[in-house]
C-alpha cells in the first residue's frame, strides 16, 4: 500500500538555500529573510504529498527529506502494512 | 544464483565516441543499470535513476575514486572532492555561505553589467567566436575576480584546468599528456592564490581566514582555493559555448525566449541537461550494491555518466529534443547530494545574465560549424563562429 502522508524535514547543515523546494512547494516550506529554510508544514497531508515529493527531488544537495508513513491499517486485526 | 555480468567494450573516451556520445549512452542504458566497461575496469552507471541514487548516497558510494586512475586520486589526496563528512563538511563550509544563492544574488547587478558590457563589445563586430571571444572571457573574469586572483597572469588557466579535468579520466594518452601540466597549475596557485596575492575580501582570502580561525589546516588552504578555481572556469565556459550553439541551431527556441524572458532559468537548465559540461565522475561501492539481479561487490568502481542520465528516456520525455520550456529542474549536470556542485548558484547566474544580455540586444543569430573540444570528463566546444542580427 502506498504511504500517503509523511514528515518533511531539512538538514540545516546541508541546506544551502537554493530554494528549489520553495518554488515547488510554497505551501510547505519557505526561505526566510536570511535565506534559511523553514519547514512550515512538517506533517504532510495526503493532498500535499505530491508537492512534498517534488520539493525533495529538486533539492540539489539532498538536504530535504520526507519520511513516508504508512497509513494505519484499515482492517481491524490486520497485519501492519509494510 | 550467479548473475552474468553485463559488459561492453565500447570506448567512451575515444574521439569518435565523444563527437556524438548519445547513441552509445543509449545502448549502455539499454544494456543494464550498471554495465562493466571491460577496457577500463569500471561500471558505467548510465541511467538517470541509478545515477541519482549513487550520487545521493555518499554513505553507500564513496567518492575516493572520483578519478578513474589511482595516480590522480592520490594527487587529490584529502581534498574536498574525495572527502567524506566530517572533513568534507569542514571544507565545504568555508565557502558555502559565500556561494549560497542568498549571497550570490547580491552579485547579480554586477554580473548583469559585465554581461551587458561583454555582449555590447562583441556586437560592434559582425561576427565573433562564441567560445574564445565570449564563453571563455566571461567566467575567467568573474570567477577570477571573486576568488581574488591577480588580474595579470590568468591566461594559461583554462588550458591548465582543462588538463586537470583530463586527469579524472583513465590512464589514456589524454591523461598522460596532462600530468605534466599539473605542476604548472600548482605553481600558478602557489604564486597567485597565496595569502599575499589574493585580493582583500575575496573568497580566496576567506579560505585563509578559515585557517586563522582554526577551521581548516594551513596546508589544505591552497588546494581548497585551487579546487574552486578549477571547478569554476572551464565548466562554465563549456556551458556558455553550448548555450550559444544550441540556441543558434534552434531558432524556434530563441524566438520562444525572446517572447518570454521568464523562461531564461529553465533555458539555462535545458542547456545543462542537453549538453552537460561534466560528463562523468567516479564513485566506489563501499559494501556491495545489488541492482536488478546484478551484484556489485564492495570496491567496485563506478563511472557515473551525468551526460547520459540527462538524456535517459526512462526519465525524460523526448530526451533528445532541446526544449527550453520543459520541466528540467531535476537535471544532474551539477551532480547531486553531498558533492553536488558548490558553485551552481554562481554558474547559473552567469548563464542567465549572459542569456538576458543577448536576448535584450540580438534579434536573431546564426552559428557556423563548431569545433569540438576533447577532454576525458568535460564536454565542450573549442570554437564557434557566430553572426548576429541586432535588434
Amino acid at each position: 500500500m502506498r504511504p500517503d502522508s509523511g514528515r518533511l524535514s531539512v538538514d540545516a547543515a546541508r541546506c544551502e538555500g537554493h530554494g528549489m523546494c520553495e518554488q515547488l512547494a510554497p505551501a510547505l516550506v519557505h526561505l526566510d529573510d536570511d535565506g534559511e529554510l523553514i519547514v512550515d508544514v512538517p506533517d504532510v497531508a495526503p493532498s500535499e504529498m505530491a508537492q512534498a515529493h517534488a520539493a525533495v527531488r529538486a533539492c540539489p544537495v539532498a538536504a530535504l527529506s520526507l519520511d513516508e508513513k504508512a497509513q494505519t491499517p484499515a482492517r481491524t486485526g490486520g497485519l501492519p502494512n509494510r | 544464483m550467479t548473475t552474468a555480468t553485463v559488459q561492453s567494450d565500447v570506448d567512451i573516451f575515444s574521439e569518435e565516441t565523444m563527437r556524438d556520445p548519445y547513441a552509445i549512452y543509449a545502448s549502455l542504458r539499454d544494456t543494464g543499470p550498471a554495465v562493466y566497461l571491460s577496457r577500463y575496469d569500471v561500471y558505467a552507471v548510465a541511467r538517470y535513476a541509478e545515477a541519482r541514487h549513487v550520487l545521493g548516497n555518499w554513505e553507500d558510494f564513496s567518492s575516493a575514486d572520483i578519478a578513474l586512475n589511482e595516480q590522480f586520486n592520490g594527487y587529490v589526496g584529502e581534498g574536498i572532492l574525495r572527502a567524506d563528512p566530517p572533513l568534507h563538511d569542514h571544507l565545504r563550509g568555508v565557502l558555502a555561505s559565500r556561494l549560497a544563492p542568498r549571497a550570490i544574488r547580491a552579485l547579480r547587478h554586477d554580473i548583469d553589467e559585465r554581461a551587458a558590457n561583454l555582449v555590447d563589445s562583441l556586437l560592434d563586430r559582425a561576427t565573433f567566436d562564441g567560445v574564445t571571444d565570449l564563453a571563455q572571457a566571461f567566467p575567467v573574469q568573474i570567477v577570477g575576480d571573486l576568488i581574488g586572483l591577480p588580474a595579470k597572469g590568468r591566461e594559461p588557466l583554462l588550458e591548465l584546468i582543462d588538463a586537470n579535468f583530463n586527469c579524472f579520466g583513465p590512464l589514456n594518452d589524454r591523461t598522460m599528456a596532462s600530468f605534466p601540466k599539473l605542476q604548472k597549475l600548482a605553481e600558478y596557485v602557489a604564486a597567485s592564490a597565496s595569502r599575499d596575492a589574493l585580493s582583500e575580501g575575496s573568497m580566496g582570502q576567506a579560505v585563509y581566514d578559515a585557517v586563522d580561525a582554526g577551521h581548516v589546516p594551513e596546508e589544505a588552504a591552497p588546494w581548497l582555493v585551487m579546487t574552486y578555481v578549477t571547478a569554476g572556469m572551464d565548466t562554465t565556459v563549456h556551458a556558455l559555448g553550448h548555450l550559444l550553439w544550441l540556441l543558434g541551431t534552434h531558432p524556434d527556441q530563441w524566438a520562444v525566449l525572446r517572447d518570454d524572458s521568464s523562461l531564461v532559468p529553465s533555458a539555462v537548465r535545458e542547456v545543462l541537461r542537453y549538453e552537460s559540461p561534466v560528463q562523468l565522475f567516479g564513485r566506489t561501492v563501499r559494501s556491495g550494491w545489488s541492482i536488478d539481479g546484478l551484484d556489485l561487490p564492495a570496491g567496485s568502481r563506478l563511472a557515473v555518466l551525468y551526460g547520459s542520465a540527462n538524456r535517459d528516456e526512462r526519465k525524460w520525455e523526448n530526451p533528445d529534443r532541446f526544449d527550453v520550456t520543459r520541466d528540467n529542474i531535476e537535471h544532474l549536470a551539477f551532480g547531486y547530494g553531498l558533492h553536488g556542485c558548490g558553485g551552481q548558484a554562481l554558474a547559473t547566474l552567469e548563464g542567465e545574465a549572459l542569456l538576458r544580455a543577448l536576448l535584450a540586444r540580438v534579434e536573431r543569430f546564426s552559428v557556423g560549424e563548431p569545433v569540438r573540444h576533447f577532454n576525458n570528463v568535460l564536454r565542450g566546444l573549442e570554437s564557434l563562429p557566430v553572426t548576429v542580427v541586432r535588434g
